[in-house]
């Protein structure tokens, strides 16, 4: 080779490696969405971005078809997906092309605030601030009790258990953490579906570290063991991650999957939607989940085939369980006027209603934030609704959507945990170890 | 007035490719390494913190383990698959027609969207007794093997994937380079009584080496930057044990929004790529004079 190609060669390589660059950082590149966010301010009509998919922009859609049949407000979905919502935000945010409106989970309020992508809500003079659940409102409040999201829905884990294979066995759906184990064993090794073959598992679990999937799952046993993430005092969080109750929580848990070997197989690398098929498809039989999981059920195979409780209650008869919420956030730069008189509209009982069954397969209002809006009535006495209504209003617990990113916090722990029952080690140093990360992470964070 | 015509004419012809290169390349590079001596916040004002975000590099042990993950994933996936490639080249070289379709069969992991091959590979490698391989492995007494659901396993079945998918690549440059060896020199060989071994030692090797200097360079390129294969066949774990500097890069940039650490990691993995590369291709210069 002489001197020239090499220097050629060389110069193709650099160019390849600035192209590698390119890509890694190409986050400050504007997306599709941005463009919309444009005509939108162009048109007058509201651009508005969902973090669903599926039939749920359907369901958004006919609230906005509502809503600018009342007022003359147009509205137009930007964008909507589950996949890398936050990523296409960020790098909307990054060329300042916001849409003006953001339906999302809760959780993302203190990254957002952080961010300072969100206009704060005056509740004073919010019209219906009157009529939404105070623990609703609490899950959309920072640390300084300034108010940055509207809630829109809310959700409470419940848990799905298959009645078909609890009848074959002679057994009770769990009442407690001992009952739940007792059942997950016997659907693991007493063959529920009765196919001659050890092809089922008791618990689906989404162990991925994916979205923080880990930790987001063990929460509800975190809190019906009586412990927390953090605790929360003079605007500061200290962890609590070391405690007894956590460690019980996380022991039954690796209990579950490494000592009993009761979850499906791939449960350490499935997020959310591996971990619905694994229930779908008769893989698993028990799964802790969100109310939403209905209608995802119910177009599947295993529509009447299972029932829905109350979750399990930890070792001293607590009864916790994850609550969660989606919010609506005003964003920066925009139309703010015409995005309150929206807001308000969506968490009006018609509106509320609307999106609790305007699309029966998608959900997009779950348990409804105004408290004037009857669930189980709305969704003809179904009592599976009434019993996630029951559920998040006597144990729900809210993780810390105010920290200011508790996103990062809880893909931390999720890591940890992950690593904890990929090993099977030792629960108390790998807690202990959690709650250190988690306390520099707070601490950078400025609330530690 | 000539001369100068022909000076600019080329780079005329060249212009609507430099332009896309510089949009979409060159200025989000320099933009990223912009952004890595910042905090970015768009909203909020960007804060200035130097060389923090470098120092963050040195002193973080996840990523210290992703780049001892990235590092095996380049060495075992990129000689893996140059070893399957050259001997598929071997295997399949010739203008047969059954050859021919053959190599078109062989070649097709490689049209396959990653995103499809991680999700075929995820079901055939189900770690239960039930998954398509497991099932294999149980009739011959083994198994079932956890593969992508084990810290032991998930970097091993990821490579063993990115094998599949990237030889048949390269055979296909290797089967072009095949093709240009000068059939002369096997000739004199086999007249000078060098038998099969001695003529690939001897003729075939040599003949490659800047064909495999290419296919080299353009995997190590492509094993550093490792990321849709494992993003979507493990995401990284279990326990982080396949997170690779780009899936790491990606995750602090999407899930932590920590932009400017995300351009800082990027902007090392851009130097660190130019310069092995460099290195690699000086060295190969000096092999050869």
């Amino acid at each position: 080779m002489t001197s020239r190609t090499a220097r050629s060669l060389c110069a193709a390589a650099v160019t390849a490696g600035v192209a590698i660059s390119g890509a890694a950082c190409g986050g400050s590149s504007s997306s599709s969405g941005a463009a919309t966010s444009k005509n939108a301010a162009a048109t007058g009509t509201l651009n508005v971005w969902i973090r669903g998919s599926g039939d749920s922009p359907k369901a958004y859609q006919k609230i906005f078809d509502a809503f600018t049949a009342q007022t003359g407000i147009k509205v137009s979905i930007g964008k909507a997906t589950l996949t890398d919502f936050e990523t296409a935000l960020t790098a909307a945010a990054s060329a300042h092309q916001l849409p003006d409106m953001v339906v999302d989970d809760a959780a993302q309020m203190g990254d957002f605030v952080s961010q300072g992508i969100v206009l704060p809500i005056d509740k004073t003079t919010f019209t219906g601030a009157d009529q939404l659940t105070d623990q609703a409102w609490t899950s959309a409040t920072d640390l300084k009790g300034q108010v940055y999201a509207v809630p829109f829905s809310a959700q409470a884990n419940v848990l799905l258990i298959r009645k078909d294979w609890l009848d074959k066995l002679g057994l009770q759906a769990p009442k407690t953490w001992d009952d739940m184990a007792k059942v997950a064993q016997a659907f693991t090794t007493q063959d529920p579906d009765g196919d001659g073959k050890p092809d089922t598992y008791g618990l689906a679990v989404p162990g991925s570290t994916s979205r923080g999937y880990t930790s987001w799952f063990w929460s509800s046993f975190l809190y019906s063991a009586g412990g927390d993430f953090l605790k929360p005092g003079g605007g500061k969080f200290t962890a609590t991650l070391n405690t007894p109750q956590a460690v019980s929580s996380a022991q039954f848990l690796e209990d579950q999957v490494c000592k009993n070997k009761d979850v499906q197989p791939s449960a350490l690398g499935d997020d959310t939607t591996a971990t619905n098929k694994a229930f779908q498809t008769g893989v698993a039989g028990m799964y802790l989940t969100g109310p939403y999981a209905y209608a995802t059920m119910d177009a599947t195979a295993v529509k009447g085939k299972y029932i829905v409780v109350a979750p399990p209650t930890g070792p001293d008869g607590t009864a916790g369980t994850l609550a969660e919420g989606t919010d609506i956030f005003t964003m920066a730069d925009s139309k703010q006027d015409e995005v309150t008189k929206l807001e308000e509209f969506m968490v009006s009982p018609d509106a509320q209603k609307l999106g609790m069954t305007a699309i029966p397969s998608a959900t997009v209002v779950r348990l409804p934030v105004n408290k004037t809006v009857d669930p189980a009535a709305v969704h003809g006495n179904d009592p599976r609704w009434q019993l996630a209504q029951q559920v998040y209003s006597t144990s729900g617990h809210y993780e810390y959507d105010n920290a200011p990113n508790w996103t990062q916090l809880r893909q931390k722990m999720s890591d940890d945990l992950n690593k904890l029952l990929s090993s099977c080690g030792d629960v108390q140093s790998a807690l202990n170890s959690m709650n250190s990360d988690v306390s520099s992470l707070l601490k950078q964070q400025g609330v530690g | 007035m000539t001369a100068r015509r022909i000076r600019i004419g080329p780079w005329l012809y060249l212009a609507p490719l430099l332009l896309f290169i510089g949009v979409f390349k060159v200025w989000p590079t320099v933009w990223g390494v912009y952004l890595s001596f910042f905090h970015v916040r768009p909203y909020l004002g960007n804060q200035y913190v130097g060389t923090a975000n470098y120092s963050k590099l040195f002193s973080d042990p996840d990523l210290r383990s992703a780049v001892v993950h990235t590092l095996l994933d380049a060495a075992f996936a990129v000689s893996g698959s140059i070893f399957v490639g050259f001997w598929l080249a071997v295997l399949l070289q010739g203008p047969a027609r059954h050859v021919r379709i053959l190599r078109t069969a062989v070649f097709l992991p490689t049209v396959i969207a990653m995103v499809a091959a991680a999700e075929l590979w995820t079901t055939l490698l189900y770690p239960s007794p039930y998954g398509s391989v497991n099932s294999l492995l149980g009739k011959v007494g083994l198994g079932p093997e956890p593969f992508f659901n084990s810290p032991h396993s998930a970097l091993a079945s990821v490579i063993l994937m990115q094998i599949w998918k990237n030889a048949p690549y390269d055979m296909v440059i290797f089967v072009a380079g095949l093709a240009s060896v000068d059939r002369e020199m096997y000739e004199a060989c086999q007249i000078d009584g060098a038998g099969w071994w001695q003529r690939l030692r001897f003729v075939t090797l040599p003949a490659l080496r800047p064909i495999t200097t290419i296919v080299l360079v353009l995997g190590i390129i492509r094993g550093l930057r490792v990321f849709t294969d494992i993003w979507v066949s493990t995401n990284g774990g279990p326990a982080g044990s396949s997170e690779s500097v780009v899936t790491f890069l990606y995750r602090q940039f999407s899930q932590n929004n920590d932009t400017g650490y995300a351009a800082a990691i990027g902007t090392a993995l851009l130097v660190v790529t130019m310069a092995l590369t460099c290195l690699m291709l000086l060295w190969r210069r000096r092999a050869e004079r």
